[in-house]
């Protein structure tokens, strides 16, 4: 009878469009939004090649220093060339920029001299370079001084660790930059979070199924000779196993079609999608166990509780999250969307796995504490009204 | 005769309010039970408790000479439920929906299949095995309902107000159903508040009213605690006061009234008491038109009884 209440439950729960809807349609529908729309965002925020001239002079030739860097910054082999660099007299760069085939020109007479047309995001960028190769260049004056006065007359050695500092200095600036930071994987992350705690849905639409004083069918089966938790296991594992196929949909959509990375822990991944699940799942046994109403009003609390919960952990607006998790930390950490959304975030942004697994606890937590109160006031086998 | 429910001081109380007060009665082996009453009188109540849905104040329930309890698994493999409300699946057939309730009993598929077969053919679904729930007619429907109730071949039915809402056919359809199982051997109780169905079908009927029994017997037995036992009715184009007054001293006479040119007699006694009356308007020359006689009902029992119709 376990299986013969399973497979009904399967092919009930796979027949309910509403559900169906939900579970499998509305996240892939909602994906597919957030892809077309920040997808524009972040493909507009990706930093265009910078068109600038530099004034040749004579100060500006017999300054080793800059003349690397900047051919370092517009050397066409490097991936994150920031700049196209026209080397040319003040006249000609100065015609160049009127023209505006350059957003700036630099003259470097006594220290650099920035020369623009307009303000913007080129030319906000053009300036904050120029300004962090004069730290640098104040930096090596003072290092030189000092190693100097120290008695230490060997250039070569004082001029290596000068390089070494700045290499070391652009080298930090570099993993931020190019480790693919994208906001818009919040957002994907709490679309899985989402999607996981809908099971919600399906977990509370099996149990009401079960229950006499909620629904006909209830009444109908507890009548039948067929134990009441039998027939709860099977039904709530049927909904189990529909969510996570809306889940797996979801990732295969997201990877394959919207290109989404997820990283490279596939079995953590999974693991984190059959935990989030199961929270769930609890969410939906719990609504459906403890508030005596009608399904509807029921599937308007466990959607509110997951938009509510996704909304602060991220899914509108990554600034949201950071808000919480400033202010109102103990809000993201009972929020199990936040918990999923940072599992996966944790997963993907960090090398050890302490935060992952605080996560998954924390989640399996969750489910155990909802769904031994629902068992509690489950346990009751006859209702004083129906 | 075996004693199949044994139902003794059985008291529901809600908050202000006793759903059913002090019930005590009996249902033998192969009969049919009517339990009649108004809405809320306490039927479907009745039927939850003895069911284990419900938790009951006080009494005492016993099904095949065992208490009732929810765990009761071998008592509730002998009963069949068929609830006023329609309890299906949606996103089932027809023929899908028997098969999960009653697998919910029978295991056996080959027996199973069997089973359906003779319980879709018992309410006339033959033509609707694959048709869903929402492809059938309010009575279609009803009859659906009956057959996930009782495919199973049950001891012991319930059917709860079977036939609310539904058209003259599948109306007939379901009564013929329940006179087919009572002599495949099941005993049923019935509620329901149509007493002409409760006539048709039932060999012993309880009426209740605000939880209590306020009688049981017979059709026969309860017709006879009626305070009339016959009434006439007549199509009089016109009628004096005076007749009407002269009409009302008719020694057997309960009460007379004209009105809408029907002049409806209830008599006290007698059941020749249209001679009379047929020797009176010949008497006086007065013409009518259809002459209608009829014994009391169940509702002339209940409104003796309580004052009020059945169906208020």
């Amino acid at each position: 009878m376990f299986f013969h209440n399973f497979k009904y439950s399967l092919k009930t729960l796979f027949k309910n469009r509403m559900l169906i809807f939900w579970t499998f349609a509305f996240p892939i529908i909602l994906g597919t939004l957030f892809n077309m729309a920040f997808k524009d965002i972040e493909s507009s925020e990706q930093l265009d090649i910078i068109d600038i001239a530099i004034v040749e002079n004579e100060q500006f030739n017999n300054n080793e220093m800059y003349k690397e860097i900047f051919n370092n910054l517009s050397d066409k082999n490097n991936e994150d060339r920031l700049f196209n660099i026209n080397y040319t007299t003040k006249e000609e760069a100065s015609k160049l920029l009127e023209d505006e085939k350059v957003s700036g020109y630099l003259v470097y007479e006594d220290g650099f001299k920035i020369f623009v047309k307009t303000s913007g995001i080129n030319e906000t960028i053009l300036k904050t370079v120029t300004e962090e190769i004069k730290q640098n260049e104040i930096m090596m004056n003072s290092l030189t001084e000092i190693e100097i006065k120290n008695g230490n007359y060997n250039y070569e050695a004082i001029s290596n660790d000068i390089m070494a500092i700045i290499e070391n200095s652009e080298a930090n600036i570099e993993d931020i930059s190019s480790s693919n930071l994208s906001y818009t994987m919040i957002e994907f992350y709490t679309l899985i979070a989402m999607t996981c705690l809908y099971g919600g849905i399906l977990g509370m639409v099996a149990l009401n199924g079960c229950l006499a004083n909620m629904t006909n069918n209830g009444k109908r089966v507890s009548v039948a000779p067929i134990k009441k938790s039998k027939l709860i296991i099977s039904s709530l594992l049927a909904s189990y196993i529909v969510q996570v196929i809306g889940i797996a949909l979801l990732f295969l959509y997201t990877t394959f079609v919207l290109k989404v990375d997820y990283g490279n822990n596939l079995p953590l991944i999974i693991l984190l999608a059959l935990v989030g699940t199961l929270a769930g799942l609890a969410l939906g046994v719990f609504v459906s166990a403890m508030f005596k109403t009608n399904e509807n009003t029921k599937t308007g609390i466990i959607i509110s509780v997951t938009m509510l919960g996704c909304f602060l952990s991220g899914m509108m607006g990554i600034t949201m999250k950071y808000i919480v998790d400033k202010n109102v930390p103990i809000i993201n950490k009972l929020n199990p969307a936040s918990m999923i959304t940072d599992g996966f975030y944790s997963l993907y942004y960090y090398d050890t796995e302490t935060r992952y697994f605080f996560n998954i606890i924390s989640l399996i937590i969750f489910a155990f504490i909802l769904i031994s109160i629902s068992i509690f006031s489950l346990r009751r086998q006859k209702y004083d009204s129906i | 005769m075996n004693k199949v429910i044994d139902v003794k001081k059985l008291t529901k109380e809600y908050k202000n309010l006793k759903a059913v007060d002090n019930l005590s009665f009996e249902v033998y082996e192969g009969e049919i039970l009517g339990l009649l009453g108004p809405n809320g009188s306490g039927k479907s109540t009745t039927i939850n408790c003895i069911l284990s849905l419900l938790n009951f104040s006080k009494g005492s329930i016993k099904i095949f000479g065992s208490e009732m309890t929810p765990d009761s698994y071998e008592l509730k493999k002998e009963i069949g439920v068929v609830f006023q409300d329609v309890a299906l699946f949606e996103e089932l057939t027809v023929y899908d929906n028997i098969d999960y309730f009653c697998g919910l009993y029978i295991n056996d598929k080959k027996v199973r299949k069997l089973y359906i077969e003779d319980a879709i053919k018992l309410v006339g679904l033959e033509d609707f095995k694959t048709f869903y729930p929402k492809q059938l007619s309010g009575g279609l429907l009803r009859r659906l309902n009956i057959a996930c109730g009782i495919a199973h071949k049950p001891k012991l039915i319930f059917l709860d107000e079977p036939t609310v809402a539904v058209d003259p056919q599948s109306r007939n359809n379901i009564l013929d159903g329940i006179k087919i199982l009572r002599e495949q051997g099941a005993t049923i109780i019935y509620t329901t508040h149509y007493m002409e169905e409760v006539e048709i079908l039932c060999d012993r009927v309880i009426i209740l009213d605000k939880g209590r029994i306020i009688a049981s017997g017979t059709c026969d037995e309860l017709k006879a605690l009626s305070d009339i036992e016959e009434k006439i009715s007549l199509e009089i184009n016109k009628l004096d006061d005076k007749h009407l007054e002269e009409i009302n001293k008719f020694k057997t006479v309960d009460v007379a009234t004209y009105s809408n040119n029907t002049l409806l007699i209830t008599y006290k006694k007698g059941k020749n008491n249209l001679l009379e009356l047929m020797e009176y308007l010949k008497k006086e020359r007065i013409k009518y038109n259809n002459i209608f006689v009829e014994r009391p009902t169940l509702n002339d029992v209940f409104l003796s009884l309580t004052g009020k119709e059945l169906r208020d």
